[in-house]
């Protein structure tokens, strides 16, 4: 299956997120400053750093859904799949339908499983009734999560266990066929085991989609990512592939940070 | 070691006084209901039959039945609520669902608060003023619904927005983030998880709406009327104002026909209550989050 592509252009861009000089403040208080950052596509990035570090800040402003708060101000661009997405002619529904997001505590809508996966499909496609099937079982089965709900699909979705329904969280995300999904801490509310399932889903997606993962968990970053982003006080410290900033870092905050120095 | 020391002693007596003290506050808060509902039933309790509910009052209303007045409320109510619940939910979905938090929002809030805590007497000369002569619907069921629904309204509101806001912040963000427009999320999510307190807020109007007498006196209920409404511009009687005319304005009236009046009023209320209380019961057993 093929990552999404731009209309123009027949050929993936090698980078699917790739910012310059973005800079970003809640009201007076600056939350990022100067991030550049090239994430490659099709690939798994982790975003790490300490608590208020801007690494949700910046996984929140690449879907735009920072700016519902109302005293967000950006500078700087932010390019997915090589279109400013801060572009005036840019409509937000594109943008969020192309850019899916997981979040921390799994948000299934207290709606039917099957109802679930379709709701971003309904939203986008007018009246087509046709596979509808295949799309739940095509999603199910991607999130590995066919076999344990395909004979209870008319159950609410908020009636899984917690690994389950963040398992339909990302599932629901993948009939509207996105290109890139913002996971923010998907795992921390999940117990050891629903940690290691949805690790585990997530490496399956590998390749399909790019994925920016937010962790606050060293050795899941280190598990589950390819590259990995080291993040301190609003400022990009290192970005480098996951093995070699873990084993070699290039900078001394980033050797700290891992060595549980501070964090 | 574990034994009983004075101090604990001393503890436990005073907070077991607080602890009859809030109780038999508690307690004292049932008494006038039970009161007013033994007193009612007792009094009014023989006149009760389906001729009452079901035929017009008759000898200068001193005897009869109270069907006109029973028809007129329905009426009123059922007129009212048309005018007033498409106005105070589509206004709590606006203030909930889609304005900031602005000086604009602010403002309908304090004018909201302020319009719950108007007197309903004043509710009455405005309805004269705006309905009855403004717009020119005489003293009608239209004007009196509408004055009923102008004062009722905060309460819709007011509930709507309650039922709105407990629907989880994070339903919306999971359909936003799916590409879903304002009105898609409010259509498909907030609305349907929102219906149980909303149709709550709307049947807690009715009882009061049934039982407000001053605003319609002067905009459309009437003392007496041999017959009954046929549309929304004709006057009718109403339970609320009948009952003020057989306990004050008439003479020779039987003692128990006013209690079996107010009797019958209230259990429209108190049926309407129940209703609410049972629905939304059943709706919360069905929804799980």
């Amino acid at each position: 299956m093929n990552a999404i592509i731009d209309q123009d252009d027949n050929q993936s861009p090698e980078y699917a997120i790739h910012t310059r000089k973005l800079n970003l403040w809640y009201g007076t208080f600056q939350a990022l400053f100067d991030v550049d950052l090239s994430i490659r596509n099709g690939m798994i990035t982790s975003l790490i750093g300490p608590s208020g570090c801007g690494k949700s800040t910046f996984l929140r402003s690449v879907n735009r859904i920072n700016e519902r708060l109302g005293y967000v101000r950006i500078e700087g661009d932010i390019n997915v799949l090589d279109n400013n997405i801060y572009d005036p002619a840019v409509e937000l529904v594109q943008v969020r339908k192309q850019i899916g997001m997981v979040f921390q505590r799994p948000n299934p809508l207290p709606i039917s499983i099957r109802d679930n996966i379709l709701f971003g499909h309904r939203l986008h496609n007018k009246g087509s009734k046709a596979d509808q099937d295949e799309i739940i079982e095509s999603a199910l089965k991607q999130v590995l999560l066919w076999d344990k709900v395909k004979d209870r699909l008319n159950d609410k979705g908020t009636e899984l266990s917690l690994e389950e329904q963040q398992k339909l969280c990302i599932a629901r995300l993948l009939p509207v066929k996105p290109s890139v999904l913002l996971m923010d801490e998907p795992c921390s509310a999940l117990d050891p085991k629903g940690t290691a399932a949805v690790e585990e889903l997530i490496w399956e997606l590998r390749g399909e989609y790019t994925i920016l993962i937010v962790t606050h968990n060293m050795a899941q970053a280190r598990r589950a990512s390819e590259e990995c982003i080291f993040m301190l006080m609003g400022k990009v410290i290192e970005h480098q592939a996951t093995e070699d900033l873990f084993v070699t870092p290039e900078q001394k905050e980033t050797a700290d940070y891992i060595e549980g120095r501070y964090g | 070691m574990f034994a009983e020391s004075d101090l604990n002693a001393r503890n436990k007596r005073v907070q077991g006084l607080f602890r009859m003290l809030f109780l038999m506050m508690t307690v004292l808060l049932i008494v006038p209901v039970a009161i007013i509902l033994f007193t009612l039933v007792s009094k009014g309790g023989g006149v009760i039959s389906i001729d009452f509910l079901f035929t017009n009052p008759t000898d200068g209303m001193t005897a009869g039945g109270i069907f006109p007045a029973l028809l007129g409320t329905v009426w009123i109510v059922a007129v009212a609520l048309l005018a007033s619940v498409p106005l105070g939910v589509a206004a709590a979905i606006y203030l909930n669902e889609y304005a900031g938090d602005n000086w604009f929002t602010r403002l309908i809030q304090l004018a909201i608060i302020n319009l719950a805590g108007v007197p309903s007497i004043v509710h009455a000369l405005f309805g004269v003023g705006a309905f009855v002569i403004f717009f020119g619907f005489g003293t009608s069921i239209l004007a009196a619904s509408l004055t009923l629904a102008i004062m009722t309204l905060p309460i819709v509101i007011v509930s709507t927005r309650e039922s709105l806001r407990a629907v989880p912040q994070a339903f919306r963000e999971a359909c936003w983030n799916m590409g879903a427009t304002r009105w898609q999320t409010i259509r498909r999510i907030v609305l349907p998880n929102a219906i149980s307190g909303i149709l709550t807020g709307v049947i807690l109007e009715v009882s009061r709406t049934a039982g407000e007498t001053a605003p319609i006196m002067f905009t459309g209920a009437a003392f007496f009327l041999p017959f009954l409404p046929q549309g929304v511009f004709d006057q009718t009687m109403a339970m609320s104002l009948h009952l003020f005319v057989v306990a004050t304005q008439v003479p020779g009236v039987p003692e128990e026909l006013p209690f079996g009046v107010a009797l019958v009023l209230i259990a429209m209320v108190l049926i309407m209550n129940s209703i609410s209380i049972a629905f939304r019961m059943y709706l919360r057993g069905k929804k799980k989050w």
